[in-house]
């Protein structure tokens, strides 16, 4: 019984086309051209090395190291900055206030960076001088007695710009990438499956459509027959969510950090959280169909809108400004989770971001059994 | 084998069922006649346990009728007022959907699908989505629906709504045959024809409350009206009207559109006498049709007004 409930179930829903475009086809049209929109916008490609001066100390015990290292990371293709030299701190000054460079450091006992704007560029210059201060003994050391061994790899970590970039935009400032936009493009289609939640409670509430009154006459519990529906719908939301994930993992290359598993891990939370969330709206908003279904993409439009889907500081300005509009917007929570899992290589935030994601799942399943479990109404 | 009492059931302040009794037998067909808004998707939906109810007892097959009596439930078929079928299934997968419900042993399930698809003729549209039927068509379908698990109790909620007369003969002429396979049936309608045409009895509903119930026989035997006499007149004045009105057994005489229109009573010899009365007065008159009571009548005389307005 379960399964022939399970198997029409799934037959249903997998025939409504209109669901099947929002959940699935949409998301990867707008996956599609996000991902045209920003081609050029790549960070690789739209990262261009700071320019940034170093003004010698006269002193070459603390000069040679770390001129040593800054002109290390300051060669190549990939290169952090692009170094000048200047003569004296006026000079290096002039240059800050025409705007040539973006700050200099000082050498010195202890480096200084001057700058005379905040940014993503002397964000980076500000951490680029806390590694160096953190590592400045034994970096010293080595380029006195081995200069070579620093672009060999040890200097792999002071250079590299991604670790940078990671480490200021975890702090608040702008990232320098678009992932964020693809993130809570899964993060909509999660909460679009909400479509499917609804359509289930609609065929079990008698009191919504004649199709449920008639399953509510036969002899089946009518929560068993919902459970065997939501699964199928489940699983359709799911497969959907996976199909969009390979799309934008292989087919546009988004990147999403190496923890596969626990990707897939909070594309099923996701999707229960969308099923979950749509059964419950569907529940309480008795009236029409339309009406539910406007509740369902304002709720899922506003919380892409919050999250960074259309303008990418969004997401910031909220966490700021509102904290706990972020922690109750379930389409940031999915897409700071996906973030999280990019970004830090500890899983605290993300197990943050999951936990919330189970709360509101609790929340939605128990408020959805609470308004289902009645089996007698007091009007059709 | 269903047993209604008292029941009462309201919607905020108003009374949609006002104390409801009956008493449906075993074998037979048993119409509920009312007009829109009686009550009587009400009264089935209670039966059904599907609303909740103020005050009664209902009982299906000797047992107290709740949400969880599925052995009474497996043996109730239900043809709901409004088309209830999904629209993303094909015709026979709809009919296998509702009958798997009851039936699970899948070679049994096929056979009684193809009889139900058999016994509505829906044979040509098997593979049809319910988008693409006709409103006849539909009907049949929402029919065969309720039907295909063979249930010994089928409750019918106006299921010829809205369907052409072909159709709808096709659709009583079915009921009839699954009551004479063994099925109880329990009709509801607000056509008096389709009631009188089909039910063994009848309860007629009106306000929630029921007005007359019994065989055709026995509502007809319960009113002052015996026959309906309309005559073809040319012309006549208010005085003669007047003393037709006095005849005996004449209880009331109208005059519309050259019609003489004359109910009488029970006792035979009425239309003697009115034709007796129009010759010694030279009245000529054309056509004489005479009529039986309908169950209008019988809802007229109670209610003071007509069943369809
Ligand atoms: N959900 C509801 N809320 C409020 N009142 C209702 C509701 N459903 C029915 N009613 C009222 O209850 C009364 C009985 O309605 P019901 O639908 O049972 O009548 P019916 O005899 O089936 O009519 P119809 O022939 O139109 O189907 C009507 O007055 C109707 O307006
Ligand atoms: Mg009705």
């Amino acid at each position: 019984m379960f399964a022939h409930i399970f198997f029409y179930r799934f037959k249903c829903l997998i025939r409504d086309k209109q669901l099947v475009f929002w959940t699935l086809l949409f998301p990867i049209l707008l996956g599609t051209f996000f991902y045209m929109a920003f081609s050029n916008l790549n960070d690789e490609e739209s990262f261009h090395p700071i320019h940034a001066a170093v003004v010698p100390s006269g002193n070459s015990h603390y000069d040679a190291s770390f001129v040593e290292v800054l002109r290390s990371v300051s060669k190549g293709k990939n290169r952090l900055f692009t170094m000048k030299t200047a003569a004296s701190q006026a000079e290096a000054d002039r240059w800050l206030k025409a705007g040539k460079i973006d700050g200099y450091f000082s050498s010195g006992e202890t480096i200084q960076l001057t700058v005379n704007e905040s940014g993503l560029n002397q964000s980076i210059m500000k951490s680029f001088v806390d590694q160096y201060r953190t590592n400045s003994a034994a970096v010293a050391q080595i380029a006195k007695d081995n200069p070579n061994a620093l672009q060999n790899g040890l200097l792999q970590d002071l250079s590299d710009r991604r670790s940078y970039v990671k480490e200021v935009s975890g702090s608040g400032a702008e990232p320098n990438n678009v992932l964020n936009y693809f993130y809570v493009l899964i993060a909509m289609a999660c909460l679009y499956g909400s479509f499917w939640g609804s359509k289930e409670i609609m065929d079990i509430q008698a009191d919504q459509t004649e199709r449920a009154a008639r399953i509510n006459t036969a002899p089946i519990h009518k929560l068993k027959a919902f459970i065997a529906g939501s699964l199928a719908a489940l699983l359709i939301l799911f497969t959907e969510i996976l199909i969009l994930l390979a799309y934008l993992r292989f087919g546009l290359k988004i990147d999403f950090g190496p923890r596969a598993g626990f990707v897939v891990l909070t594309a099923l939370l996701g999707s229960i959280l969308g099923i979950s969330f749509g059964a419950f709206i569907s529940a309480v908003v008795k009236a029409g169909e339309g009406l539910k279904i406007a509740c369902l993409i304002f709720v899922t439009m506003a919380g892409s809108f919050l999250s960074g889907m259309m303008y990418q500081n969004m997401k910031y300005i909220v966490s700021q400004h509102v904290p706990l509009l972020s922690w109750l917007n379930p389409v940031n929570l999915l897409t700071d989770a996906f973030y999280a899992l990019y970004y830090y290589d500890n899983l605290y935030r993300f197990a943050l971001n999951a936990g919330m994601m189970v709360l509101f799942i609790i929340v939605f399943c128990a408020g959805t059994y609470l308004i289902i479990r009645r089996r007698k109404y007091a009007r059709l | 084998m269903i047993h209604v009492k008292n029941l009462l059931k309201r919607y905020g302040d108003l009374v949609a069922l006002d104390h409801l009794s009956l008493d449906i037998k075993e074998g037979e067909i048993f119409g509920l006649l009312g007009p829109n808004g009686s009550g009587k998707s009400t009264a089935i939906n209670c039966i059904l346990s599907l609303l909740s109810f103020d005050k009664g007892e209902i009982e299906i097959f000797g047992k107290k009728m709740t949400p969880d009596a599925y052995e009474s439930k497996r043996n109730i078929g239900i043809v709901m007022q409004n088309v209830a079928v999904f629209d993303e299934l094909t015709v026979y997968e709809n009919i296998d959907y509702f009958c798997g419900l009851y039936v699970h042993d899948k070679s049994e399930r096929k056979r009684l699908v193809e009889e139900a698809i058999d016994f509505v003729e829906l044979g040509n549209f098997k593979k049809f989505h319910p988008k693409k039927l006709s409103g006849g068509l539909l009907r049949r379908l929402n029919i065969a629906c309720g039907i295909a698990h063979r249930p010994k109790l089928i409750i019918l909620d106006e299921p010829t709504v809205a369907v052409d007369p072909q159709s709808r003969n096709k659709i009583l002429e079915g009921i009839a045959r699954l009551n004479k396979q063994g099925a109880t049936i329990v009709y509801t309608s607000h056509y008096m024809e389709e009631v009188e045409q089909l039910c063994s009895r009848i309860a007629i509903l009106d306000k929630g409350r029921v007005i007359a119930s019994g065989t055709q026989e026995e509502l007809k035997a319960m009113i002052t009206l015996g026959e309906k006499i309309t005559i073809e007149a040319f012309s006549i004045n208010e005085q003669e009207l007047q003393q037709l009105r006095e005849l005996p057994g004449v209880l009331s005489v109208q005059w519309i559109e050259k019609r003489l229109v004359i109910k009488s009573g029970k006792k035979a010899g009425s239309l003697e006498a009115v034709l007796d009365f129009l010759k010694t007065h030279e009245i000529g008159f054309g056509r004489i049709y005479s009529e039986l009571p309908t169950l209008n009548d019988v809802f007229l005389e109670i209610t003071g007004k007509q069943l369809r307005d």
